[in-house]
């Protein structure tokens, strides 16, 4: 019966761990033969980055959550502030190679992670649209904050709410790059530890039938608030990695484009897998690059018709449509995560 | 033996609607209790009562010498009730062994289990309602019979000690409730459940039942064995409303397998 079969020979065939581990490996290598700029590998790690963290409430517990960039804005203010404001947290972003940069990312990702429990009980009462909704008005919410809190903690230095940072206080970009990249891989870890976990298994039902799920055990309100959390803590971490790539952060980053680029990459690729939002950034990425340079002008039209079309023909996503098929009599729904 | 379940006073109201009106019973462990009524009794109701979904207005749930009052379902269930829905909610997009997973991964055992030993509780209860074969498929192309055992399969991986059925008989041949009454005894005896059944297969229910509950309009008009019940007179007409399908009603209580109406 399943559940027999040994472990390691269960993750040999696991072609999503090999892919997981391929793409790692690929950023890594480009970065070292230099076959890719490092701005390009930093927009795909931030693209990867948003579109796993917000699987994990999207994705998994089917909560179309339109305002998460409020996370992105959160993690990035928080950061760029921790460092503007604590002198050794500047410094420490320089130690260990980008490890001190991640530390700092790791406590603005807590911030982040801070406001999406006090919120989600609120909030992921809602359902649908409602929630949508209510996570959109977060994010209006906290923008205007930001607009009336930030010119407060430094009249002389910010206008408005954006801030740049002093040379003494950002970095080089390879520190960036490799606070980025573990933070890429760890996200990595959690999709996929979930995935395979009774966490997993119980979020999933909630995106199926959420009163079901409740009566079978499944304790919802936890769950949601865990997995929403959880959402808020990497998006706000790749938030504050953005905004320290950046130089600095403004209001832009709580921009709807950014919740709707998340959205849309999980929706191409497939929701619920943990090669959907990999593979789906991937594709948005090089789309979104392809139509800038070929079809300047109309390339936001071309990419939302295409955007349309997936979701009316395949709303499953690419890999939602491969796992529907079978090669050389395996179901790619064992293999494709 | 001692109650498993005491059912006290029980009052749930839906605005102006009293859906239970000061229900009142107990059970002992290992019996199995039928809960008959007319559409609209209550029977479901008291259900979503007992497993938390709905707080009542009045009275208390007692399970195993524990109040459980008002408590979310997810803990009602893993002290060890479970309950199948009556309108049923299979996972439509996950596979039938993956659904059963879930009742064995926040059963009874949550947070004990691996996800593997999961699935050999889930496949064991899939065997038992007959739907191992279809463990692979995904829960939306079952037929709505098989989406009732799905419901049956999902309660039993909960591993539990009070299995609440509604209506799982509904929409079966004869030939299908009788193996459907075959499995639910031989769950009964191997994992020494005591069941209640909501059902309006009559003779089914009045053949497996130790006793019978009867709600009517929300009171609980009649209790007492099958014989007794079915000799009810106020049953027989509240119950039933026309007295000549109540005579066809006590006929067939003794008529096993005359599943035609
Ligand atoms: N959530 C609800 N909101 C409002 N009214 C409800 C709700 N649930 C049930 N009712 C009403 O309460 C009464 C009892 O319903 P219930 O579903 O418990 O009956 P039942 O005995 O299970 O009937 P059936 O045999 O048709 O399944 C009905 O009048 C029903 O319309
Ligand atoms: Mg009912």
């Amino acid at each position: 019966m399943a559940g027999k079969e040994s472990t390691l020979s269960h993750y040999l065939k696991s072609p999503t761990l090999l892919i997981i581990v391929f793409v790692v490996l690929g950023i890594l290598v480009a970065r070292i033969l230099g076959m890719s700029t490092l701005d390009t590998l930093m927009t795909i790690m931030y693209f990867m980055g948003i579109a796993l963290s917000l699987n994990i409430i999207m994705g998994f517990a089917g909560y179309v959550s339109f305002g998460h960039a409020v996370f992105l804005g959160l993690g990035g203010y928080a950061y760029v502030l921790l460092v503007y404001f604590i002198k050794p947290l500047a410094d420490l972003q320089n130690v260990g190679l980008g490890l001190g940069a991640f530390v700092v990312a790791v406590l603005a990702g807590l911030f982040a992670a801070a406001v999406a429990a006090s919120v989600g009980a609120a909030v992921l009462r809602l359902r649908g649209a409602f929630f949508a909704i209510a996570t959109i008005g977060l994010d209006f919410t906290a923008l205007y904050l930001m607009k009336a809190i930030v010119p407060e903690l430094n009249p002389e230095q910010f206008f408005g709410a954006q801030i740049i940072l002093p040379a003494d206080k950002i970095v080089e970009k390879d520190i960036v790059f490799n606070a980025m990249f573990l933070t890429l891989v760890i996200l990595l870890a959690v999709n996929y530890y979930i995935r395979k976990s009774p966490f997993g298994v119980g979020l999933t039902a909630i995106k199926e039938d959420e009163d079901a799920a409740e009566v079978l055990g499944v304790p919802t309100t936890m769950f949601k608030i865990i997995a929403f959390t959880l959402a808020g803590f990497f998006t706000g971490m790749v938030g504050a990695l953005f905004s320290l790539n950046g130089g600095g952060v403004d209001e832009t980053l709580f921009n709807l484009g950014h919740s709707i680029d998340m959205i849309v990459m999980i929706v191409i690729g497939g929701l619920g897998t943990v090669l959907g939002p990999v593979v789906g950034s991937l594709i948005y990425f090089e789309l979104y690059d392809l139509l800038l340079v070929h079809y300047p002008g109309v390339n936001l039209i071309i990419l939302g018709i295409i955007v349309a079309i997936v979701v009316l023909f395949f709303p499953e996503g690419l890999i939602g449509l491969l796992r529907k098929y079978k090669v050389m009599g395996m179901r790619l729904r064992d293999l494709l995560e | 033996m001692e109650d498993i379940l005491v059912v006290e006073n029980v009052t749930k109201r839906f605005g102006g609607l009293v859906a239970n009106n000061k229900v009142s019973f107990s059970m002992k462990r290992g019996e199995i209790l039928g809960l008959i009524g007319p559409n609209g009794a209550g029977k479901t109701t008291l259900f979503n009562v007992i497993t938390g979904v709905y707080r009542p207005d009045e009275g208390r749930v007692i399970f195993k010498g524990e109040d459980i009052t008002g408590k979310p379902p997810h803990v009602i269930t893993r002290k060890g009730i479970a309950k199948t829905h009556q309108i049923v909610k299979p996972f439509n997009d996950m596979t039938v062994l993956e659904n059963a997973m879930v009742g064995a991964l926040f059963g009874k055992r949550a947070r004990q289990i691996t996800i593997g030993e999961a699935k050999e509780i889930a496949y064991q209860s899939l065997e038992l309602v007959g739907l191992a074969e279809k463990a692979e498929e995904f829960a939306v192309k079952l037929t709505l019979r098989q989406k009732k055992m799905l419901e049956l399969a999902r309660a039993l991986s909960a591993e539990p000690e009070l299995l609440l059925l509604d209506e799982v008989l509904a929409g079966l041949n004869p030939k299908e409730i009788e193996e459907a009454l075959e499995i639910i005894k031989k769950v009964k005896e191997e994992r020494d459940l005591s069941i209640i059944m909501i059902e309006h297969v009559m003779h089914a229910v009045m053949n497996i039942a130790d006793r019978i509950v009867v709600l009517h309009f929300g009171w609980k008009i009649a209790e007492g064995t099958p014989e007794e019940v079915a000799n009810n007179p106020e049953v027989i007409t509240a119950y039933l409303g026309d007295p000549r399908y109540a005579l066809r009603f006590v006929k067939r209580k003794g008529g096993e397998g005359d599943g035609s109406s």
